[in-house]
This record gives C-alpha cells, sequence and structure tokens, in this order.
C-alpha cells in the first residue's frame, strides 16, 4: 500500500526549505560574518543541476530520476535565483517590492586575504558569494554556497577603491558580483573529477543561468570554512571569535563523525586536537597535490583551501601532464607559488593553527615564530614523507596490502627507489624558462605515467630491462628536444637505477606474497595501466572541453550536462579499485565524449 | 595463417572458440597483446581481457590502444608477439585509426610471419578486404562518425564477416539480397560463434550462417 501509495504521489521536495539563509555560524559565531537581505532574481534558468550530490544531500529521494521536472525546476530557481540587497542599494535608496524580498538574511563570511590592502582580514572575504545554509541528511551537515549573487563590501574592489558597487557595474569585473556559466562549469568538470578519484573537494550543485552568460553556481561541502575564516581573528588578535570559530568547527566535525579523537572535558586539548588535524591533512594533502601534479595557490591567508584540505575555488586550480614543477601563475601584482613552494605553505598554515591552538588554550598570542619547531611540525614532515612513498607505491600499481608491507618494513628501497624516480620526473627542458598565456614555466620533459604504465608490460613481455635509449624513447614527452635527451654517463646509471630498484620492489613482494614474478606483474600491468592511463585531464584541458560543451549545437540540456559530467567522470577515473562500466548508448553523448577525449588527450601533457 | 573471428558474447560463450585460439599458440609461455577498438576506457576492456585468458594460464599480456600516440619501442614488442586480439566497438573509428597509426600492412605482415591474429566484432570484420559489413544492413550498423570513407581493411580474408547476427526474417533478407549482389560469401555468426582458420583450413564454431549466391547454408545447426 506504502508503495503504491508513492508511486502516484509527485516527489517531495521539501528538503530544499531548509536552504533558506539561515546557518549555524550567523547566531554562533556572529562576526565571521556580514548579512544581507536578499530578493528573488528573475530571468534565471537551471543550466546545470547535479542529481547525484543532490541525493547524497538528501535534497531529492534516492530513486528520483535524472530528469528536471517543472516543480524541481521552479524549487531549484526559488531556492537559488537570488541576489542581495547591497550596501550600494541601499546608499541609493533602492527600493524593491515586499514580494520579490527573501523573509531570512544570507551570510557573507569573513576571512582573512592576501590581495586586500587590509592585510588583517577586517574588510575581506566572499565578494561575490552568499552561503544559503545547511542540509542536514543521513547524519552529515552541509553547507551550501552560492557564487554570483551580488557584490558585498568585503571585495577586493570595494576596499581597494573604497567605495560600493551596484551589483553587475560593468565598470569591474570580478567585484562586480556575478559569475559565469563558464566558471561553473569549470568547477562542475573539474571537481566531479577529483571527487571520482577521492580527493577532498567542493562540488557543484547547480548552475543557475542568465543572460549574457552570467549565472549563480551553487556549491556544497561538509564543512566549508578554511584557514582564512580563523586567520582574520588571528590575526586581528580577538579571542572570542576565534574561540568561537574553533569550537563551532570542532562541534561540527564531530556531528559529521569526521572528528577522530575522544571527547574530552579540556578545551585547551580540543584546540591542540584541531591543529593535529589540520598538520594531518595539510600534509597529506600537499603530498598527493605533488604528486599528482595539482596546482593549487596556497599563500598564508590559507584563502584557496578548505580545512580538511578540501579543494575550493577551482580558478586557481591546475592540474599538469608533467612535473611542470616551475610554473608561476602572473597575477599582474605577483606571482604565485610553485607546486613544490605549496609544501612550505601548507606547513605555514599548520603552524598558524598551532599558534591557535596555543592562543585559545593560554589567552595569550605569541609570535608564530616560536612554533618553528612545536612536535606538530615535526610530524608535518613525518606524514608528508609518509604519504609522499605511499602515493608513489599506488602509482606503481601495487595494492594495498603491498603497500603496507612496503612501507612498513621496506621503506629505505622505497625511498631509494622515490630519489631515482624524481630524477626523470623533476627533469627539465634545456629551452629554459619562457612565458605561457598566464605565467612562466620550464617544461618538464618526461612522462611518468609512460614508464609507470609501459615499464611492466614490457618486461614481462621480453624479461629483460630497457636499453637506455629504449627508456628514453618510452619515458620522453612531447617537450623533450634532442637536447634534453642525451644520454650522458650519469642518466645512463638512473636509467639502470630506476629499473633494478623497480625490480627490486617487485621482488621483494614476491618473495613475500610466494608469487611468482610474471603473476605479480601482471597485477601491476592492470592496476598500472589505469592508474596511469594515457590520457589524463590537464587545467588546460578542461577549459577546452568547457568550451566544446558550452559551443555544442543543439545547446546541450541540464539533464544533458550532468549525463556529461558523469560519463566524463567515469573516463578518468584513475582508482583501479573502482568499477566502471561503458554503458553509454546515446549517439549524442557517444560523439561527445569522444570529441572531449581527443581533447584530453592532445592537452595531456599540458598545464 | 592463424585467424580466429569471434562473433561475440562473454567469456562463456566463447569457451570453444578460446580452446581453438589456445591451440593455434606455439608459444608455452606466450604474450597477447589487446588492441581496443577506442581508448575511451579501455583499461577496463584490458582489465577483463587479461583476466579472461588468465584463465588459460596465459600470464603475458600488452595494452596498445592505437588511437593514441605510442612509442617505437612498446610498438617493436607488440609485433613481437604470438598473439594479437582486435577488440570491439565502433569499426569505422577502429579503421581510421589503424590506418592513421600505419598499422594495417604490419598486421597483415604479423599474420604471414605465422604469428595469430585474433578479432571479435569490430575486430574481426578488420580481418577482411574492407568493413563493408559495419555499414550493413541499414537497420544494425555502425555509425560512421568519423566520416570514414576508405573503407579497405587489413585484407586478410576472401569472405565477408557478419558479427552479432540474429537468425530473423529481416536479416535473412538482406542477406539473402546482398549474397546475390556480392560474389563473396558472408558468413554471418551469432554470439558465441566464429570461425578459425589455420593456413588451409577453416573451421566453423558454434551456429553459423553461410549467405552466397542468394542462397543461406546452415553450418552447426
Amino acid at each position: 500500500m506504502n508503495t503504491a501509495k508513492k508511486l502516484n504521489q509527485p516527489p517531495s521536495y521539501l528538503s530544499f526549505d531548509q536552504v533558506n539563509g539561515k546557518h549555524p555560524l550567523q547566531s554562533k559565531v556572529s562576526d565571521v560574518q556580514v548579512s544581507y537581505q536578499a530578493r528573488r532574481r528573475k530571468g534565471g534558468k537551471v543550466r546545470f543541476f547535479n542529481f547525484d550530490l543532490a541525493k547524497e544531500m538528501g535534497l531529492i529521494e534516492d530513486d528520483h530520476l535524472c530528469e528536471l521536472n517543472a516543480e524541481l525546476e521552479k524549487k531549484i530557481l526559488d531556492t537559488f535565483s537570488l541576489v542581495i540587497i547591497n550596501e550600494w542599494d541601499i546608499e541609493n535608496n533602492k527600493k524593491f517590492p515586499k514580494s520579490e524580498i527573501l523573509p531570512n538574511s544570507y551570510m557573507a563570511t569573513r576571512y582573512l586575504q592576501l590581495q586586500h590592502p587590509d592585510k588583517l582580514g577586517r574588510t575581506s572575504g566572499d565578494g561575490r558569494t552568499i552561503w544559503n545554509g545547511t542540509v542536514e541528511h543521513k547524519g552529515i551537515t552541509w553547507d551550501i554556497s552560492s557564487c554570483g549573487t551580488g557584490g558585498t563590501r568585503l571585495s577586493p574592489a570595494c576596499n581597494i577603491n573604497k567605495k560600493y558597487y551596484q551589483t553587475g557595474d560593468p565598470s569591474i569585473s570580478y567585484g562586480c558580483g556575478y559569475a559565469e556559466v563558464g566558471e561553473g562549469m569549470e568547477t562542475l568538470i573539474f571537481s566531479e573529477v577529483l571527487h571520482q578519484n577521492r580527493f577532498k573537494t567542493e562540488r557543484l550543485l547547480a548552475i543557475v543561468e542568465f543572460e549574457k552568460g552570467l549565472s549563480i553556481n551553487v556549491r556544497a561541502y561538509s564543512n566549508l570554512l578554511r584557514p582564512s575564516h580563523f586567520f582574520a581573528p588571528l590575526k586581528q588578535g580577538k579571542f572570542e571569535t576565534l574561540k568561537k570559530l574553533a569550537d563551532y568547527h570542532i562541534d561540527r566535525e564531530i556531528k559529521n563523525k569526521r572528528w577522530p579523537y575522544k571527547k574530552t572535558a579540556y578545551d585547551a586539548e580540543r584546540y591542540y586536537q584541531l591543529a593535529e588535524q589540520v598538520t594531518l591533512n595539510f600534509s597529506e594533502m600537499v603530498a598527493r597535490f605533488e604528486d599528482e601534479y595539482i596546482f593549487c595557490w596556497l599563500d598564508w591567508d590559507g584563502d584557496n583551501i578548505l580545512m580538511d584540505g578540501g579543494i575550493i575555488d577551482y580558478g586557481s586550480i591546475r592540474q599538469f601532464g608533467l612535473f611542470h614543477s616551475e610554473y608561476r601563475f602572473d597575477d599582474v601584482e605577483r606571482f604565485s607559488t610553485t607546486i613544490l613552494e605549496q609544501k612550505q605553505k601548507a606547513k605555514y598554515i599548520a603552524q598558524c593553527f598551532i599558534q591557535i591552538a596555543d592562543f585559545l588554550a593560554s589567552g595569550k598570542k605569541k609570535s608564530l615564530q616560536k612554533f618553528k619547531d612545536h612536535r606538530l611540525m615535526k610530524l608535518f614532515e613525518k606524514n608528508f614523507e609518509y604519504h609522499k612513498n605511499l602515493n608513489l607505491i599506488k602509482k606503481i600499481g601495487f595494492d594495498e596490502s603491498t603497500q603496507i608491507e612496503l612501507i612498513q618494513n621496506h621503506i629505505k628501497k622505497v625511498e631509494s627507489f622515490r630519489r631515482v624516480f624524481s630524477y626523470f620526473e623533476r627533469a627539465k627542458s634545456k629551452k629554459g624558462f619562457y612565458k605561457v598565456a598566464d605565467g612562466i614555466t620550464q617544461d618538464a620533459i618526461f612522462c611518468m605515467r609512460d614508464i609507470l604504465r609501459e615499464f611492466p608490460q614490457l618486461y614481462l613481455a621480453r624479461r629483460t630491462i630497457l636499453e637506455p635509449k629504449e627508456f628514453l624513447e618510452v619515458i620522453k614527452s612531447s617537450y623533450a628536444k634532442r637536447a634534453d635527451l642525451k644520454l650522458t654517463p650519469i642518466r645512463i646509471r638512473q636509467i639502470k637505477k630506476f629499473q633494478e630498484q623497480y625490480l627490486d620492489l617487485v621482488n621483494i613482494v614476491c618473495k613475500k606474497k610466494k608469487m611468482n614474478i610474471e603473476n605479480l606483474l601482471l597485477e601491476v600491468v592492470m592496476r598500472s595501466s589505469v592508474i596511469n592511463k594515457y590520457d589524463r585531464v590537464t587545467g588546460n584541458s578542461i577549459s577546452f572541453v568547457v568550451d566544446k560543451i558550452a559551443s555544442t549545437k543543439p545547446k546541450l540540456t541540464a539533464e544533458e550536462i550532468f549525463e556529461v559530467s558523469q560519463n566524463f567522470k567515469y573516463y578518468q577515473t584513475l582508482d583501479p579499485d573502482q568499477v566502471v562500466e561503458k554503458n553509454i548508448v546515446n549517439f549524442r553523448q557517444k560523439n561527445l565524449l569522444t570529441r572531449l577525449t581527443g581533447i584530453v588527450r592532445e592537452n595531456r601533457e599540458s598545464l | 595463417m592463424k585467424l580466429v573471428l569471434y562473433s561475440g558474447g562473454d567469456g562463456k560463450d566463447n569457451y570453444h572458440l578460446d580452446l581453438n585460439f589456445i591451440k593455434l599458440l606455439n608459444n608455452k609461455n606466450p604474450v597477447i597483446t589487446f588492441f581496443p577498438s577506442s581508448s575511451y576506457l579501455s583499461e577496463v576492456e584490458f582489465r577483463e581481457f587479461v583476466r579472461h585468458y588468465s584463465q588459460f594460464g596465459i600470464k603475458r599480456f600488452i595494452h596498445f590502444p592505437v588511437d593514441v600516440n605510442f612509442d617505437k619501442v612498446l610498438l617493436e614488442e607488440v609485433l613481437k608477439s604470438d598473439a594479437i586480439h582486435l577488440g570491439g566497438g565502433n569499426t569505422f573509428y577502429f579503421l581510421k585509426h589503424l590506418r592513421k597509426a600505419k598499422l594495417l600492412t604490419p598486421l597483415k605482415k604479423f599474420v604471414e610471419q605465422g604469428n595469430v591474429l585474433t578479432g571479435l566484432s569490430a575486430g574481426a570484420i578488420m580481418m577482411t578486404q574492407d568493413i563493408f559489413m559495419a555499414n550493413y544492413p541499414e537497420f544494425d550498423r555502425d555509425e560512421n562518425s568519423v566520416h570514414l570513407k576508405n573503407l579497405k581493411s587489413i585484407g586478410l580474408l576472401d569472405f565477408q564477416f557478419f558479427p552479432h547476427y540474429r537468425n530473423s526474417t529481416r536479416y535473412e533478407k538482406a542477406f539473402l539480397k546482398l549474397s546475390k549482389e556480392d560474389p563473396r560469401p558472408i558468413i554471418a555468426c551469432p554470439d558465441g560463434s566464429g570461425v578459425v582458420i589455420e593456413n588451409e583450413s577453416t573451421k566453423f564454431v558454434g551456429k553459423t550462417f553461410i549467405f552466397t549466391q542468394g542462397k543461406k547454408l546452415i553450418i552447426n545447426p
């Protein structure tokens, strides 16, 4: 009877009603936010809706079709198609019909941002974003925020030019408070791929499109706080605010079952646990970023990263095809960090959390320098090294039990292989530094994925190691010129060392598992072909993929974009333990995906 | 010449064809190379391929997508394999990239040197003179999304091969018609059936339909 009733009822979208501007931060830590009234923004259409994520968040039922119906579309627009009434509107005495004004206030949060003249976080934060609120489902509380909902007083433009701006003011770009569909689509495609590959990341829930390619991009995560939210009150020495924020954050993590510590009655202990969590998360994250060639502009303000090391704001994220570790983004006034410099920035962020813990425990704010030799700084280094080693043996293709065995009992061998691996990974072109469209770089010349994928196959087939010339033939990238590929005595030694040490690891595992080398290598071949697949996305390819999706005629529907994003993420799954099936039946989707794979291939070694 | 043409189906369906294939291999520890028709998710197919043939004691495999750049070292090793398997998928796309990679002639030579070439569905069609059968009949054909005009293929066989055949009036009518117009016999195999060729001998495994000069013959009924 219940089933029959359910079948006859239209889906209910009551869960959306939770998303109404109210967020616990507003009452618990009121001074980390600025409240705005909001009004409905007309003319929006749902360009994209993430049915998978919406199910995970409990916004729609698990068995909901991946199709927009009129009621769902209306609900999405009612919930997210809004614009704030900002300081410019008030100063200019703008009047809006009461019926358009939403009942609750929405917050823009304050956080430290390097590009603000203030440098203390008193004027910076969400410049064009508001937090829509929270949703609770299956024991998880999700934060939802929307980018493109109007210019706030926390935008750099307001503070540099010392005036408020009308939302949509064409004289300023970023500060005008709007976002674009293209930005949303890049976030969608990139975040879905990284989420599929078990990166912690914000995800895109919806894109509401307006005229001229403008949009509101709605994102969600289980906790959208960033280190920079803490750094603003820290810099200002605001003990109470910092304490409330830390308490709020820890309680949320406990509620979301992401807090690994036992309950303690001592606040001070909790704050050190928080510092330890940040240390562990950031050292692991930055090791993985290095090894997966993820460029994330980390800096001392902790603005471009979430508290758990998750990715936020895809505008400053790239994935390189090779280890282009000299690339720097040119932000007009300054250059970004490089991939290798990210570690020091991540460590600095962890050090700030030790400072925070000490401040909250003692009531006195001490100099950051005092904590440079803190035990957690040593833990950072240790955990970073652990993950660097682990990431490498994962990449080779060893399964989990083997990874643990090698890390626990043969770490010297792993480290030794890591050194020779790095020798090739970090090799750069003799061409030297040169300018690219948005920065400077010096090309990496070897593709480590290619050698990790092909070497076990070649060794299995011929049972001898590769000649130096052959090795270079396999590992060379399209960036390598003749001058880069000289077989010097050092390089010849390193080539031999690479193969011997690789096989050393294989032989250790064979002995431990009592397997013959062919069986083990066969397992490695299969895993490695997924992990090190030929065509992996890069930042450049994501941009071209988004262009292709946008220019597809006739225009893709919201459902079709969802389907493309899902198919694309399956195609980009680099985890051999996840089961992915080829199941595209729709011809249009097949055709589009063939084009997208072509783009990925063409850009597979680029920035 | 050692060829095995698979129509389709899963491992169980093709057990007898597989036994025939294994018999053709001269080496007790052979190397088999898998050519997927497209690199898209081909790692998944490769793993299934390896898992399947591992059951026959084979331990050495090479994965060789042809629609991506490959290096000389791997290609040389591929052409030294004991067997190459051409996977299923879109026949037009597969042929386009085999040709672009200049692999049609090396594959022919590979067979002439006594090695085994196997193919499933699109891969099997690839062994014939051209891939006309991928485009026929109209109600069951591959989409030529790559707009391929030159349909000439590896050219090892004088007959046409049609995989995934369903014994229905519709198909029968279409193939009888074609067999009157084209002198080449059409061998149509349901999934699980196939053809094994060893030099002068041709063996049909499973129920097979032959259309020639307006007539239909059934083998292994």
